[in-house]
């Protein structure tokens, strides 16, 4: 068994609203979308190349939630590498929920996406005592430059506390 | 074949029974969610919620497989333009069933696609102990 990393990340006050974030970019192989596909969203146009072309996509296309799985991966990856040298694990929390998910575009086998994600706001709400809220917008963009995703996502991060320094990393 | 004119506001469409194993959280998350809580039983004690939990992310993708088993598959959709919001309520662990409810809340022609219609519908995904772990409010095209 793989053991994963847990993501590292700043204290709720240390993330800036606007901060701008290039996850990197990710190609979908044929082999992905339909494991993906008949595992988890098993219509003809997720999982079966040859009755794809029989669907109104003419072709095999990603699950809009095989979108979301590896955006997820792009961002684990990315906040292992920006977060280096973090000792403290715990200051990532669960993602709470997102809005406004759009899929605009059809995803095809070969298609690469580059992901995006950006700080929009934090809530002022504090979560069982020491959880805060961020919102980020997170979008990706195809080979061409199309917006073929977006959405935004409720992430805790937990609020520094009082006897901690600002921006001071603190086991 | 479940088309557009045959969903009804206020239908109420049974999900699942979905047994969740170790192995199948395990195996999402080390490909798309390789975070401690998600991949390692022993490590997840250390974790935020102090054991292994499914990744949202496979909680949202089993739903949408409870919806293909439930009609999805055996309907006219053609395509789902997004989904408004979706809450994680609770943790999904290794050995949950899950089941829930697909609610229609509206129904419409598309105004510039005559051949289509709109669906909205509202999810819950609920455990075995009746504790709801995923909210989902979706919007989906049939062909009428």
């Amino acid at each position: 068994m793989r053991r994963g990393p847990l993501v590292r990340s700043r204290w709720f006050e240390d993330i800036p609203i606007g901060e701008f974030h290039v996850f990197g970019e990710y190609t979908f192989s044929e082999k992905a979308i339909v494991d993906f596909g008949k595992r988890y969203a098993p219509q003809t146009y997720h999982a079966d190349p040859e009755a794809a072309f029989d669907s109104p996509y003419r072709g095999l296309i990603a699950s809009g939630w095989h979108l979301c799985a590896v955006w997820m991966r792009m961002m684990v990856d990315y906040m292992e590498r920006y977060a280096q040298g973090v000792q403290d694990g715990r200051r990532n929390g669960a993602g709470v929920g997102f809005t406004e998910m759009r899929w605009l575009k059809p995803v095809r086998p070969g298609h690469t996406l580059t992901f995006t994600h950006e700080i929009i706001s934090k809530s002022d709400k504090i979560v069982r005592d020491k959880w805060g809220i961020i919102r980020s917008r997170n979008e990706a963009f195809n080979q061409y430059g199309e917006l073929v995703f977006s959405f935004d996502i409720d992430i805790l991060a937990e609020r520094r506390p009082d006897d901690a320094e600002p921006g001071k990393e603190s086991v | 074949m479940k088309r557009f004119g045959d969903f009804h506001e206020g239908e109420c469409i049974a999900l699942g029974p979905y047994v969740v194993s170790e192995r199948e959280i395990v195996a999402f998350a080390s490909q798309y969610d390789p975070q401690a809580m998600h991949t390692d039983p022993e490590a997840a004690k250390m974790s935020p919620m102090g054991e292994l939990i499914a990744s949202g992310w496979h909680t949202c993708a089993m739903a949408m497989r409870m919806l293909c088993d439930a009609f999805i598959l055996q309907s006219t959709s053609v395509a789902a333009p997004g989904v408004e919001q979706i809450r994680w309520l609770s943790p999904v662990r290794p050995g949950d069933t899950l089941s829930g409810e697909c609610r229609i809340i509206n129904t419409r022609r598309s105004a510039s696609k005559p051949d289509r219609g709109i669906v909205r519908a509202e999810v819950a995904v609920n455990n075995q102990h009746g504790v709801q772990v995923l909210a989902m409010q979706t919007t989906a095209l049939y062909l009428v």
